[in-house]
């Protein structure tokens, strides 16, 4: 079929396939570093480490699961791959465009005519070719799949193939490496890709690591679907400043999320506005309003209520690519 | 050998080597970052060393704690709770100085104009500084503080033209050379040129060949100014600049540093430095103040380019600091 990689790789991803991905993004990947705050533990009560995935290649960790699927892609295809196509307003299409320029790959990526211009502009700045279509979930898949035709080009998924899931979840090898005495990780959840990498890999290294998901209440499919122990996605497109996160979790990070996963804690608009604000103005770095949704969930009062042992927490800052002129609007000031 | 021809420096580099094991428990080891984006952009390896990370957001923390070890290693007979310092700033120096006094258990006596920004004033207290508040003029400043040190007994620690800040201050010359393999150049913000003059000294006996440059607004420009007269030449009225950390001028211990060691003072523009500071914030997701933007807008400037590319290979830029009013930027 033209399309997804799906029989290409394996059907369960195993930590072997992301220790084999951690390979692959050695000198193309950054190891980015985890960074602490003291005033952030002390508002905590416990131990933070940040590892801080804004300071990734392309401005995100997706990055990495971008990179190792072209990369897989290649090799299966004899070193003469085709062009590779997506639909995305947001990190992966950037991602996934700075990955095949390095690549040599071709990226074809559909945006729809709303995503703001520094996107699209940084998407053409990294090689990409910017498709544009009307802003229906349906215009881009139609426009996608209609390139893909046209093109030869074969669909990487953001979140639901698993060699993305396997390059995700290298930021778990690193982890275990950089934090000694780890004892539970958070990550913000949209398709779930990270969150299912992430905790795939701690619950087969290390068993007594906790692992959360962090989710916006207005876009809570995710833990709808933790409680209920079926996936139950949202049949609307949710309003949340955390745009990352506003795609429902998909059927194949799903499996791994429900087996994996401790929890997956809600937090509301107001909380995301005062974690942007902290980590803006304590931590000095940009990060995007989906990006802080770990530090959101660590200091909610259900965070607190559940997790009164956890001493070192990691927390997974996703991304910073938002546009500056918007930020009055996101902080809490 | 430090002074030259009879001169001699306010510090010497025993002064910065005996300041790295007096701070390193309390300061911040800070990354040295990079950016393939702004290496084109700048056709060199640039890496900066991220003060913006450090604790209180500015380099000035590894001066403050230096200058507060000094006083109580000074006055052994009393216990640091007895100990205070003053100082008269409202800006990075103040926020460093009133953390540096906490962590040592030493009261800092930070004197502020009464209409310094209330978020500066908060700053200062939430790192235990107790304010103590003035007229907003120079002479009130000076002599509030005077009045401070006569009535507390609390040791003056002056934000640049102190030797332990400035020797403080050096010691991030150590990490960048354990981060860094190479260094050709070094770019530093320059203000009252106590960091400056600090990794002047640094420089000078730990990679020699480096070249050490000034970066500063031209609308600001004393240390340039002074630097092509040979003679120290302050700031006739207070300057205007977003670079609200670069407004004091160089004196008199800093001067005579940065005449003898620094190879050349690079001023840029208004326009140029918040360009530079979207640039860091929007490409290496780093939040710098315009202060620190000056040393990377002085790196993309064409001066700077003109430069032999050959022996200006590896840059060393320095992100002196973050602390930036999120309701002001520039770019809105």
């Amino acid at each position: 079929t033209m399309g997804d990689l799906h029989n290409d790789g394996p059907d369960k991803v195993t930590v072997e396939n992301v220790e084999k991905a951690a390979e692959r993004l050695a000198g193309h990947a950054r190891e980015t570093p985890v960074l602490t705050c003291g005033t952030l533990d002390a508002l905590a009560g416990r131990k933070l480490f940040f590892k801080s995935e804004n300071l990734q290649k392309s401005g995100s960790f997706k990055f990495r699961g971008a990179f190792n699927a072209i990369s897989r892609l290649i090799t299966s295809a004899n070193q003469n791959p085709p062009p590779v196509v997506t639909h995305s307003s947001g990190n992966h299409a950037c991602a996934l465009a700075l990955a095949a320029h390095q690549l040599g790959v071709t990226a074809h990526v559909v945006m729809p005519s709303t995503a703001p211009q520094c996107k699209k502009e940084t998407v053409r700045g990294y090689g990409g070719n910017v498709i544009e279509c009307v802003p229906t979930e349906q215009a881009r898949v139609e426009t996608m799949e209609r390139i893909a035709q046209q093109e030869g080009a074969v669909y990487i998924s953001s979140s639901q193939h698993p060699d993305v899931i396997s390059g995700q979840g290298t930021m778990a090898l690193e982890l275990l490496r950089q934090v000694p005495d780890l004892d539970t990780v958070i990550t913000p959840v949209g398709g779930g890709g990270m969150l299912a990498g992430v905790s795939l890999v701690m619950k087969a290294l290390n068993p007594h690591i906790r692992v959360y998901g962090a989710e916006p209440e207005l876009a809570n499919d995710a833990a709808t679907s933790l409680a209920q122990g079926k996936r139950c996605p949202l049949s609307y497109y949710p309003e949340t400043i955390a745009d990352g996160l506003r795609i429902n979790m998909g059927p194949v990070a799903w499996p791994y999320i429900q087996e994996h996963v401790d929890d997956i804690i809600c937090v509301t608009e107001d909380e995301i506005k005062n974690a942007m604000t902290l980590i803006w103005q304590r931590m000095k770095l940009v990060v995007e309003p989906s990006g802080v949704l770990g530090l959101a969930a660590v200091l909610s009062d259900s965070f607190k209520a559940r997790e009164q042992e956890a001493k070192n927490v990691a927390i997974i800052l996703s991304g910073g690519n938002l546009d500056l002129l918007k930020l009055p609007e996101l902080l809490s000031l | 050998m430090m002074a030259s021809a009879g001169k001699s420096y306010c510090i010497s580099f025993q002064h910065i080597r005996a300041a790295l094991p007096t701070i390193t428990p309390f300061v911040t080891k800070t990354p040295v970052m990079t950016s393939s984006h702004l290496n084109q952009l700048a056709n060199r390896n640039l890496f900066f060393k991220c003060e913006n990370l450090q604790k209180t957001g500015s380099f000035k923390f590894r001066g403050a704690c230096n200058a507060v070890s000094k006083v109580v290693a000074s006055n052994q007979n009393q216990t640091a709770n007895e100990l205070s310092v003053v100082t008269h700033s409202s800006g990075n120096h103040a926020q460093a100085v009133s953390l540096a006094a906490k962590v040592q258990g030493v009261t800092a006596h930070i004197v502020m104009p009464t209409n310094s920004p209330a978020v500066k004033k908060e700053a200062v207290r939430s790192y235990g500084g107790q304010i103590v508040e003035c007229e907003p003029t120079e002479q009130s400043r000076v002599d509030t503080a005077d009045q401070v040190a006569k009535k507390t007994g609390a040791t003056m620690v002056h934000p640049n033209q102190s030797p332990d800040v400035i020797a403080g201050q050096a010691t991030m010359v150590f990490e960048i050379l354990d981060q860094v393999e190479k260094v050709d150049a070094i770019v530093v913000p320059v203000g009252g040129g106590g960091m400056l003059a600090g990794i002047s000294i640094a420089a000078k006996e730990l990679c020699p060949h480096a070249k050490v440059y000034a970066a500063e607004p031209k609308n600001a420009d004393d240390c340039a100014v002074s630097f092509t007269r040979k003679e120290l030449t302050p700031l006739p009225a207070p300057p205007i600049t977003i670079c609200d950390a670069l407004k004091t001028s160089i004196g008199p211990n800093t001067w005579p540093i940065i005449r003898d060691h620094v190879e050349d003072v690079i001023t840029v523009t208004e326009e140029q430095i918040k360009a530079a500071m979207r640039l860091v914030w929007e490409r290496m997701k780093l939040i710098i103040e315009p202060s620190s933007a000056v040393g990377v807008a002085a790196v993309l400037s064409d001066k700077f380019q003109s430069l032999p590319a050959a022996s200006h290979q590896n840059v060393v830029v320095i992100l002196c600091g973050g602390n930036v009013d999120l309701d002001n930027l520039p770019w809105m």
